[in-house]
């Protein structure tokens, strides 16, 4: 298992911390999310054989948000 | 919110209802539609509506509402 933060602009609230955390954590290789409004961050445990940061970044831009992989 | 006057008056107009809390669900609502493209709407924040002149079928808007992560339902046609 591996861990990322991925950087999560355009959150305001507490219903796109539960959007995010509810549609990322059904991912295929997603362990466990937790989802930072605060930080603007989402901290994801994953099977790197199945998935990979970039592909959750891709997923989270998919729903609406600016999602930004840090360097 | 932004109101659209210039409708083209032939594009099948839709009603949906999705649970957003805040301009910044309603943001992500956007981007969500301009990423699809094809599409003009208007977001009502206060009732919760989205309404969206489109040539893409029902289907392929409430995917890519139901992309956001929240609770989506169509309602009808407008
Ligand atoms: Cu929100
Ligand atoms: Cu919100």
């Amino acid at each position: 298992t591996q861990e990322t933060v991925i950087n999560i602009n355009g959150m305001t609230c507490n219903s796109c911390v539960q959007s995010i955390e509810g549609v990322i954590s059904k991912k295929p290789g997603v362990k466990s999310i937790h989802v930072s409004l605060a930080n603007s961050t989402g901290t994801v445990e994953y099977d790197p054989l199945l998935t990979s940061p970039e592909t959750l970044r891709e997923a989270i831009e998919d729903m609406g948000f600016d999602a930004v992989l840090p360097d | 919110m932004r109101y659209l006057y210039h409708s083209s008056g032939n594009l099948p107009k839709h009603e949906f209802s999705v649970d957003m809390n805040c301009e910044g669900c309603a943001e992500a609502v956007s981007r969500v539609l301009n990423k699809l493209g094809g599409v003009q709407f208007n977001i009502d924040l206060p009732n919760k509506k989205v309404y969206i002149e489109s040539e893409h079928s029902t289907d392929t808007l409430l995917t890519t509402l139901n992309k956001t992560g929240k609770t989506v339902c169509y309602i009808g046609p407008k």
